[in-house]
């Protein structure tokens, strides 16, 4: 992997990366990760500046996310609805929405980078929602550059031991998005507990049954 | 304790059927990615025993930086053009370039890293292996 994705930028230079950051903001299935840190590994090689890269990743980056934020916008919820026709597509896409509602910017913010596999889809749905542009860019630029300087700057430092970063950064990026989700779980469980025992509190008080309830997604 | 554990996923099961699901599989991928995080700080070796072989994908300063040698020196010994015509270039590439085989660029640049470092000769590839580094 290490070998083919040096191969595309000792290729087409920076410009791949920027394609790669682009891309990967619509939820395409691009190692980006891999490509920042071989970019930061040219730039430590001397072989590109940190500027061609920074600003090629940052520039993909900034640009791929506000297309999201668009085709959530005009698509609205019918693309969105398309998109996670794939069983987990659309349970990323639930939890995605859960950020955007509860935390607005900083959900938008987290997911550039620290919770990075969700941010295409909360660029859709903070789209698909109406998020105020204005917000979403503000989060959304700042999240990239430290997604950016992380990962470039991650290349750099480790710029012969890029294939080891990777693995690692792969585990703890999936921890972090799997603890995410863990404690966003919890939380709506624990809502619908509390939901139906004051359900069963009011048909007590009350003395009557209420009508059974719908099963609502879980 | 089993039986309560049991009666408690009963209730929030019932209660909310799909994200309990999910919630299985958000704890169950944690504890995969908390053990695969750990196995990695522990097995990996220090940094002085890996020692990278010379790849085809490799450009001649990402070559002198890995193993702090001035890049002239490796730019030299394999003839490479500076600046490069068209973006950093491979050793792959470079080959193309010169218009010879690929064997003949490593081989020079492995003798330009053992001049240069005699006490810390770069490892060499078996014979017909693909330019792989070591620590991929």
């Amino acid at each position: 992997m290490t070998e083919t994705v040096f191969g595309l930028v000792t290729e087409f230079g920076a410009y791949v990366i920027f394609v790669s950051a682009f891309l990967s903001c619509l939820a395409l299935p691009i190692p980006t990760s891999i490509m920042m840190l071989t970019g930061g590994a040219f730039v430590a090689a001397g072989d590109l500046s940190f500027w061609s890269v920074g600003f090629s990743a940052y520039l993909g980056a900034v640009l791929g996310d506000q297309a999201g934020y668009l085709i959530g916008r005009t698509g609205g919820t019918a693309l969105v609805e398309r998109l996670s026709q794939s069983p987990s597509r659309a349970l990323v896409l639930a939890r995605a929405k859960t950020l955007v509602d509860q935390r607005g910017g900083t959900g938008v913010f987290l997911s550039t980078w620290a919770l990075a596999p969700l941010g295409p889809w909360v660029n859709f749905v903070a789209g698909a929602t109406g998020l105020s542009w204005i917000r979403f860019t503000i989060w959304d630029v700042l999240g990239e550059t430290v997604w950016v300087t992380v990962y470039v700057g991650l290349g750099y430092v480790f710029m012969d031991q890029i294939a080891s970063v990777a693995e690692i950064m792969g585990d703890v990026i999936g921890l972090l998005v799997a603890l995410a989700m863990v404690a966003a779980t919890t939380f709506w469980i624990r809502g619908m507990l509390r939901a139906k025992a004051e359900r069963r509190n009011l048909e007590t008080q009350e003395g009557v049954a209420l009508p059974p309830e719908k099963v609502m997604e879980g | 304790m089993l039986k309560k554990m049991a009666t408690f996923i009963n209730k929030i099961w019932s209660a909310a059927p799909v994200a309990t699901v999910i919630l299985g599989v958000a704890l169950s991928a944690s504890l995969f990615f908390a053990v695969r995080s750990a196995v990695f700080f522990v097995a990996h070796p220090p940094r002085s025993e890996r020692a990278q072989t010379v790849a085809t994908w490799m450009t001649p300063r990402f070559i002198a930086r890995s193993w702090h040698i001035p890049p002239r020196v490796i730019l030299r010994a394999i003839d490479a053009p500076n600046p490069p015509p068209d973006g950093p270039m491979s050793l792959r590439e470079l080959a193309e370039y010169r218009g010879v085989p690929i064997a003949q660029v490593i081989a020079e640049v492995e003798a330009a890293i053992s001049d240069f470092r005699p006490e810390k000769p770069a490892p060499r590839r078996k014979p017909g292996a693909k330019g792989e580094p070591a620590n991929d």
